[in-house]
């Protein structure tokens, strides 16, 4: 009897994997995609740079600048800012920007590098450090996800290790 | 022992060549071919003619590979061939797609900021403890599609997911493009030149996954780094790689080419196994956890089993030990490919539905696993070679 039963809950369960299966494309990858999508999760901060600080107005573009990001646990990582010039499109062929970081009202760094016309161009810039709280960066490109000039899209990103 | 693969070999070819009807296989089929139309027509309302001969040629391809399956009562032979086309033809289409994007195979730090890494289910373990502690992924995707980033992170683990509910570890033998390059190569080799260290260690060698599995999990959470996709990823060699900048990830894509041609070309071509995935990948490992869950199983009639070794010798991942025969049973990360049952001279391997007695309607289970395993094929694998097979239309010269 109880061979019955298990032999009954087997196939049972062996159509239920056949209609899961018949679901798969028009109702499961969906679900669980919404699942996962709504499930209050975030790219890394490495990533992404973090969350925005301030914007800040200029000419025919802004400059965004992003809060501090400390690395976690052991993360492999100096603490950097991110500042995004954008669009891209919209820069002067060179730019040179003293940027207040931590909103104190001073500025903390300045950004130089020239725009290249070609959008895929290795770009390079420089970041000075006008106080001690950041760490200046002499023609930088991609060394790293704490220092780097790069084009990214229509923006120019600019990563500065903090201190 | 080589003299145990020739039988092998041998006995595969030497199956009835008809353990069924035509009519029989072909109504068997059926239901695989519409679900192959399924999956193909309505994505070419608007597709042009290189798409078009792409998901006829998968339609027919899948199809008349399940009637082989069904005529011969055969699962490996047809599979396998299924699945080395998936590993080699995978690349054709994502290395293209990658040239024709950005112009090169390497991903630059740019792209990583942006979000547009393509996510692959192999990272899926060493993000699972920080997206469950931090609720943060490591990895330089984005975690919805859009225009720009097609290949993203949630619809990825959505077709992961619901797959694995059908196919269990079947995963790695029915879906996953990267283990058709190693069954590639292990099956140009005539014979295995490594065997007796593959059978003297094995014990050891199939917990290694497990233990780079827990490594990776571990490390990741520890230093907010996907590791196996940042380190340890031989599949870089073949499809994408962060761009040589510095030290640092010059190494990372030395250990990228030597785990490549070392573990997926030339010791699958020693062993006659698929050693990165036996021996090496901590996805698949995690994905034997599945198996626990999954209703269909490979056992062994115990009646029947004479102990000539045959399914072990024939296993591609190791997954069988002596012990594990005689309980009559496979070990955790058997990924029912079903080259043990074929290479049974004795009919004592056989497909099983967990919960049913052993031995007593094996082509049931089979065709139950089957249809499931199949269906999931085409709609993954199929649509991935149905891609490939387009491209390389498209290289086809006056074009």
């Amino acid at each position: 009897m109880r061979a019955r039963i298990l032999s009954i809950l087997a196939y049972t369960g062996a159509g239920f994997t056949l209609l899961v299966a018949a679901c798969v494309p028009f109702v499961l990858m969906g679900v669980f995609s919404n699942e996962v999508a709504h499930a209050g999760l975030h790219i890394d901060a490495v990533y992404t740079g973090g969350a925005v600080a301030r914007t800040i107005q200029r000419n025919g573009y802004r400059i965004v600048v992003y809060q501090p990001v400390q690395p976690r646990m052991l993360e492999r990582i100096e603490p950097f800012v991110q500042i995004v010039f954008e669009p891209a499109d919209a820069l002067p062929a060179q730019v040179n920007d003293e940027i207040d970081l931590d909103g104190d009202g001073r500025p903390d760094v300045r950004v130089s590098f020239s725009v290249p016309a070609d959008a895929d161009a290795k770009m390079r810039g420089d970041v000075t450090a006008l106080n001690g709280k950041c760490v200046s960066l002499a023609n930088v490109s991609d060394q790293s996800f704490s220092r780097m000039v790069v084009r990214s899209g229509n923006k120019i990103v600019v990563r500065v290790p903090v201190r | 022992m080589a003299s145990d693969t020739s039988t092998l070999r041998s006995s595969t070819l030497q199956r009835p060549a008809a353990f069924r009807s035509v009519g029989r296989s072909i109504l068997l089929t059926l239901p695989i071919a519409l679900w192959a139309l399924l999956m193909f027509t309505p994505s070419l309302r608007n597709a042009g003619r290189d798409e078009h001969i792409g998901a006829l040629v998968v339609i027919v391809f899948m199809t008349g590979l399940f009637f082989l399956m069904m005529r011969t009562g055969e699962t490996y032979r047809w599979r396998r061939i299924f699945f080395v086309a998936l590993g080699f033809l995978f690349p054709v289409g994502f290395i293209a797609a990658l040239l024709a994007e950005r112009g090169s195979m390497s991903i630059p730090i740019s792209r990583m900021v942006s979000g547009d890494t393509p996510f692959c289910f192999m990272v899926t373990p060493s993000i699972i403890l920080p997206a469950a502690f931090a609720k943060t992924i490591i990895f330089p995707g984005s975690i919805v599609s859009s225009g720009s980033h097609p290949h993203s992170i949630a619809p990825m683990i959505g077709i992961w997911l619901a797959m694995t509910l059908v196919l269990g570890k079947a995963w790695c033998s029915y879906a996953c493009f990267f283990g058709g390059i190693e069954e590639g190569f292990a099956a140009f080799a005539k014979r295995p030149r490594l065997h007796r260290l593959v059978v003297r260690y094995g014990p050891v060698l199939r917990l290694i996954p497990w233990a780079i599995l827990v490594f990776v999990v571990l490390v990741s959470a520890a230093i907010f780094e996907p590791v196996y996709c940042m380190w340890l990823c031989p599949f870089k060699a073949v499809t994408e790689f962060p761009a040589v900048r510095n030290v640092e990830t010059a190494i990372q894509m030395g250990i990228f080419v030597a785990l490549f041609v070392g573990l997926v070309v030339v010791l699958p071509l020693l062993t006659m196994k698929r050693t990165q995935c036996g021996f090496f990948c901590p996805f698949g490992a995690f994905q034997s956890i599945f198996n626990k869950i999954n209703l269909f199983e490979i056992r062994f009639d115990r009646a029947k089993c004479v102990d000539c070794t045959l399914c072990q010798t024939s296993c591609p991942t190791v997954a069988l030990s002596k012990e594990s025969i005689a309980e009559g049973k496979t070990l955790l990360n058997c990924m029912k490919c079903g080259a043990c049952v074929d290479a049974c001279k004795k009919d004592a391997a056989v497909w099983h539905l967990k919960g049913t007695a052993v031995a007593v309607k094996p082509e049931r289970a089979r065709l139950l696993f089957l249809y499931g395993a199949w269906a999931m094929a085409t709609m993954f694998g199929g649509s991935i070679l149905a891609n490939s097979v387009a491209t390389m239309m498209h290289w086809l010269p006056g074009k």
